[in-house]
């Protein structure tokens, strides 16, 4: 049995997907560093379409079966390729400095990937912890 | 995972925040200080933030050239307001020109106010920002740890 039906796609998922939100993390911190920063657009990364269809492409399409096979164009990439995209997110009312960062926004999408972020881990270790319980035949 | 990069951007915000703290402080002390070593009445103090890059290593540097990478904060100045003294009549100030007005620090104490509000809150999300990036980082080595 290839090793990889064991772990399925789910493994693969959850550490890109913690992977991409940490990086997250990272752009929502140098937005609130910089919310006070004349002329400063903030940036977030937007990644969860590219995931899904990163997902997607699973079914029917030709697979990737080497690293260093070239995609087919018009399909997406593999969970591995997945980078995100960084999009400058401005503010609609930026004010007399012109800096775009809403403190308030920003701490929302703070929580919000906080949260995603430790759901990941969680359904991470859940995942093992399921696997163990399997091997161990109890 | 790169939390200590997010840790450095929100350190480099702490710091620019506190040294605007440190100037709010200085302007609210000298808010009617008539001399100065330079001479003439105290003049406001304010830092000018700059985004920048934060010490990085050869693959965050490869990264943000790649795709523009995330910003820290710092101080890059502190300016003197060059807004003109306020001038009360006070004939019997040491101070006092021949008019019998006393040139006062350009400073309002309500704007101060204001701006230090403005930079504890600042203070207050970046440190929390910090909070965040060390729970996520922690909670990391809680995978299968069971």
């Amino acid at each position: 049995m290839p090793i990889d039906t064991i772990f399925g796609t789910t493994v693969d998922l959850l550490a890109k997907s913690i992977d991409l939100r940490a990086k997250n993390h990272t752009m929502i911190s140098a937005n609130l560093a910089n919310v006070e920063t004349p002329n400063f657009t903030p940036t977030s990364l937007s990644f969860e379409d590219e995931l899904k269809g990163a997902l997607k492409e699973k079914k029917g399409a030709p697979s990737v079966t080497n690293p260093r096979h070239i995609p087919l164009k018009g399909h997406g990439a593999t969970l591995q390729q997945v980078e995100g995209r960084v999009i400058e997110t401005p503010s609609t009312t930026p004010g007399k400095d012109n800096n775009g960062v809403e403190l308030e926004a920003e701490m929302g999408r703070m929580v919000e990937n906080q949260l995603m972020y430790n759901a990941s881990i969680q359904i991470l270790g859940k995942k093992f912890e399921g696997l163990k319980t399997a091997i161990k035949g109890q | 995972m790169d939390f200590f990069s997010s840790m450095q951007i929100s350190s480099s915000a702490l710091t620019a925040e506190r040294t605007r703290m440190n100037l709010i402080s200085s302007n609210l002390a000298n808010a009617n200080s008539t001399k100065t070593a330079e001479g003439g009445p105290y003049k406001r103090k304010d830092a000018v933030f700059s985004a920048t890059q934060v010490a990085e290593t050869f693959r965050s540097a490869l990264d943000r050239m790649r795709r523009g990478a995330p910003q820290g904060v710092e101080v890059t100045q502190i300016v003197e307001d060059q807004n003109p003294p306020r001038l009360q009549y006070d004939p019997t100030h040491p101070d006092a020109n021949a008019q019998g007005y006393v040139a006062l620090p350009n400073v309002n104490v309500v704007e101060e106010m204001a701006d230090m509000i403005a930079a504890t809150r600042a203070y207050e999300a970046n440190v929390t920002a910090v909070q965040a990036a060390k729970s996520m980082a922690l909670k990391t080595l809680e995978i299968g740890s069971k």
